[in-house]
């Protein structure tokens, strides 16, 4: 291979075909490699009733393969069930609150103080059991990686009742009762995210990592015990997940849209709207000069100007994006989206609209007054970069889509590849592509002006404005989840300014990708094929609801 | 006593000559072939333009027609055009990377076997090491190191693709220095350097060229392999690995010819540069030259 110029002219095809073939055969044999391996589960294995075979497919495993630590931010699809441990809370199919281990809870006047009683005869899977000193223990040991978090400290005031002490008022607190999972502190060490004891619906059975999990109906759980007492989760890449489905190896498989029209016996389509959001942040602020520490520009003074994010938001056609990149498997999103049943979604606007744009940009002083085709305003020319995760291809696509959709009027965008660790200098210069899991505190953190706070999954537009600020904070401190409500929309748009389109448009929210999964026709989850323009819940959240409804 | 008459020369001849059944006369006509086909590859952008690069969302997905020839891709792009810009660019950085490579080869591989001793052991240590660890993982690990994009790709190549062509002509310098003419400029005094010049890269130009040439689909192939596994260019260029890597997301779907014809022409490609090299050498070769 590296004799260059010597041996025999066939060897040098050889040569070649063999740096030729693995390039063709790469994707082929990473597709096949891993359901060659879950091969081994049988059908005989399938066939009883009580198990079931979920392929979650490659991607999902991101979630998985640091174990099932919840201290150290397990819970599968980021906050949802964390299976082998039980919440304070959990989210009904309206995404209410209801008490899990929790019986009652109290806020002080202060809002700085959470205080839960929680149930008693509650077990570990082990057998010991939970009190008020292991979800203390819990929460103080939960420290979220890129995520703000409030809690000063938890205390265990009795054997059944837990105070949070946060260090200010965080409404959004709610939602980490109703998605830690609850650790046992005397068997919390180093190998418990590999051997979790929990007092959640299941317990871990078997763990080939980046393979297969095992997991089975837990005895000593408190709740409605699982109809499906053993499920066997498998993990394929590329298309293998379709394969494994279509050969019958599998009940529940999770398939790319590009799949999701070719029909397979015996299962059938469901469509599950996800927290999974595109979104397009733009930097906020003028350049003025300044770098940052990597030697990168600080702002930017195209996308600075509010006529051209409005301009930009009015003339993305949402409909096009979810219809082409997203095969129709998602739905247009136009601000912060919706959460619990009592949050409204920010308001629609009427997109696809070149012609509102344009007046909207000759409004602000944006015209081509040098024929180059660009608008122009005081010698800036109508340009900028647009950065998107090249390891993600919808993001190129919505990238590419959005670059040719803004061309008309008169705006040249500048589409490139990259990566979080580049892209993460750039956010105060460029404008980019944010494939988000949304949760109730991201309005907080996408938005509150940066004045003190630190580095991590924070404003990164330097979005700053008073009123807005105002509002968040007054969301934060209200009693409770709906007072917060009304807070969040004004925070929006409140009749003269806010982050939605018709106030500063300090992002373009694009779309809602739904997820696809193929379901064997004798399980029932408890759900609609379709999805409800209500919450639905990932896929796993009501699993013990799941039941086998063939004879 | 019969004169005969002194042969004159035919217009024809030269094309007489020409002959397929000649095996000079058919080396030159696949250089020339080749030459055209590559020649039409890396100017193949230039001919169609930017047409067909644009994404075209109304039409997606569609397989081979008049109007698209390779059909086109989930963003409705011409495949055709992708296709062509792509191995455009491919043996553009082919042509970089080898040269590059070539060069760096001829100068290390020359001073190798001129300055011997030490200098040659530590070279000869070196390529040995290099040559012995996995080729595309050396090629992987280089472009890592780099931190990818266009700039890990191009060290990748050209930091991996120079040790055997350097042993190779190293190896023809020993045997170039052992020659009478050599030793004899050596007895006059003249520096090993000056030697080099004057003596010994006349003579290794020949397999200078046909290693460049050699080098070329390698470094096609591995510009492709390393875009394909993401170390290598921004998606949004048409590069063949990226059109390859792309292509695998809808094979399931029944899409083939996203896969299918741009690696068809990529082969196509890489086997004239192929086809080329072994021609040339066996052109310059003193023992396959004759005919």
């Amino acid at each position: 291979m590296r004799q260059i110029g010597e041996g025999k002219r066939p060897k040098s095809k050889n040569r070649n075909l063999l740096i030729t073939l693995p390039v063709f055969l790469l994707g082929l044999s990473a597709c096949s490699r891993s359901l060659l391996q879950d091969s081994s589960m049988t059908e005989a294995t399938i066939k009883f009733k009580d198990q079931i075979v979920v392929d979650l497919g490659w991607e999902e495993y991101g979630f998985f393969q640091r174990g099932f630590d919840p201290t150290q931010g397990w819970s599968w699809n980021s906050y949802s069930d964390p299976l082998f441990q039980s919440r304070l809370f959990r989210r009904d199919a309206e995404r209410g609150l209801i008490n899990d281990l929790a019986e009652s809870y109290r806020l002080s006047r202060d809002r700085k103080v959470w205080t839960v009683a929680i149930r008693r005869n509650v077990r570990f899977s082990d057998g010991s059991p939970l009190t008020a000193r292991d979800v203390a223990y819990t929460f103080n040991t939960y420290r979220p990686e890129i995520d703000r978090y409030f809690l000063d400290r938890a205390i265990a005031t009795g054997d059944y009742e837990v105070q949070f002490h946060l260090k200010q008022p965080d409404i959004t607190f709610v939602d980490r009762m109703a998605s830690v999972g609850i650790v046992p502190k005397h068997a919390h060490n180093e190998n418990y995210a590999r051997n979790p004891v929990g007092s959640g619906p299941y317990k871990l059975v078997q763990w080939n990592e980046g393979e297969q999990l095992v997991i089975e109906a837990n005895p000593t759980y408190y709740g409605q015990s699982p109809k499906i007492k053993r499920v066997v989760f498998l993990f394929t890449q590329g298309d293998a997940a379709f394969a494994a489905a279509k050969g019958g190896y599998t009940h529940v498989a999770k398939i790319p849209q590009t799949l999701a029209e070719q029909p397979v016996a015996g299962m059938q389509l469901h469509q599950i709207k996800s927290f999974d959001h595109t979104t397009l942040l733009f930097p906020f602020i003028p350049y003025t000069g300044k770098q940052n520490a990597q030697g990168y520009e600080i702002g930017n003074n195209v996308l600075s100007d509010r006529a051209i994010r409005q301009a930009i938001n009015y003339t993305i056609d949402r409909r096009v994006l979810v219809g082409a990149i997203l095969w129709g498997y998602g739905s247009p999103v136009y601000g912060f989206p919706s959460g619990p049943p009592f949050q409204k979604p920010a308001p629609a606007i009427q997109d696809a609209d070149r012609e509102h744009a344009q007046q909207i940009l000759l409004k602000a002083g944006w015209q081509d007054t040098n024929g180059n085709g660009m608008i122009d305003k005081q010698g800036v020319e109508g340009e900028f970069n647009l950065l998107y995760f090249a390891s993600l291809p919808e993001q190129q696509g919505f990238a590419l889509a959005i670059t040719q959709m803004l061309r008309p009027l008169g705006i040249k965008v500048n589409a490139q590849g990259s990566s979080w660790e580049k892209m993460k200098h750039r956010t105060h210069r460029d404008a980019w592509l944010y494939p988000l899991v949304t949760r109730p505190q991201d309005l907080y953190s996408l938005y509150r002006s940066p004045t003190g706070l630190a580095d991590g999954r924070l404003n990164y537009s330097a979005y700053a404005n008073f009123t807005v600020d105002q509002r968040l904070d007054q969301a934060m401190n209200a009693p409770s989840e709906l007072d917060a409500s009304q807070f969040w929309q004004q925070a929006q748009w409140d009749g003269r300014t806010g982050i939605g389109v018709r106030g500063d448009a300090a992002s373009a929210w694009l779309v809602n990708h739904h997820d696809l999964y193929l379901v064997n026709q004798c399980l029932d989850l408890g759900r609609a094929g379709k999805p409800s323009t209500g919450y639905q819940g990932p896929l796993l959240s009501n699993i013990t609801n799941w039941e086998w409804i063939c004879k | 006593m019969k004169l005969s008459m002194p042969a004159i020369a035919n217009p024809r001849s030269r094309l007489q000559g020409f002959s397929l059944n000649n095996r000079r006369s058919r080396t030159l006509l696949l250089i020339a072939l080749c030459l055209v086909v590559l020649g039409v590859l890396l100017l193949g952008t230039y001919l169609i333009g930017q047409a067909g690069l644009d994404i075209a969302l109304s039409s997606r997905n569609q397989p081979p027609s008049f109007a698209h020839p390779f059909g086109t891709d989930w963003l409705g792009r011409d495949m055709f055009s992708r296709t062509l810009h792509g191995l455009s660019l491919s043996l553009w950085i082919g042509l970089l990377t080898a040269s590059v490579s070539a060069v760096i080869a001829l100068a290390i591989g020359t001073l190798s076997a001129t300055l011997g001793g030490k200098v040659d052991a530590a070279i000869t240590w070196l390529i040995d090491v290099a040559l012995s660890l996995p080729h595309l993982v050396l090629i992987i690990l280089v472009a890592f190191a780099a931190g990818g994009g266009v700039r890990g790709l191009l060290l990748a190549i050209i930091i991996t693709h120079w040790m055997s062509l350097a042993r190779l002509l190293r190896a023809e310098v020993l045997q170039l220095k052992s020659s009478d003419y050599v030793q004899l400029s050596s007895k006059l005094g003249r520096s090993p350097l000056w030697i080099a010049r004057h003596h010994l890269l006349p003579h290794l130009l020949p397999q200078f060229l046909v290693g460049l040439i050699l080098l070329f689909p390698h470094a096609i192939l591995h510009e492709a392999g390393l875009t394909f596994l993401g170390l290598g260019l921004p998606p949004e260029i048409p590069a063949i690995g990226i059109i390859l890597s792309e292509s695998m997301r809808y094979l399931s779907a029944g899409y083939w010819w996203l896969a299918v014809l741009p690696g068809v022409v990529l082969l196509m490609a890489v086997q004239a540069f192929d086809i080329l090299g072994q021609s040339v050498r066996a052109l310059l070769d003193p023992k396959t030259s004759q005919g």
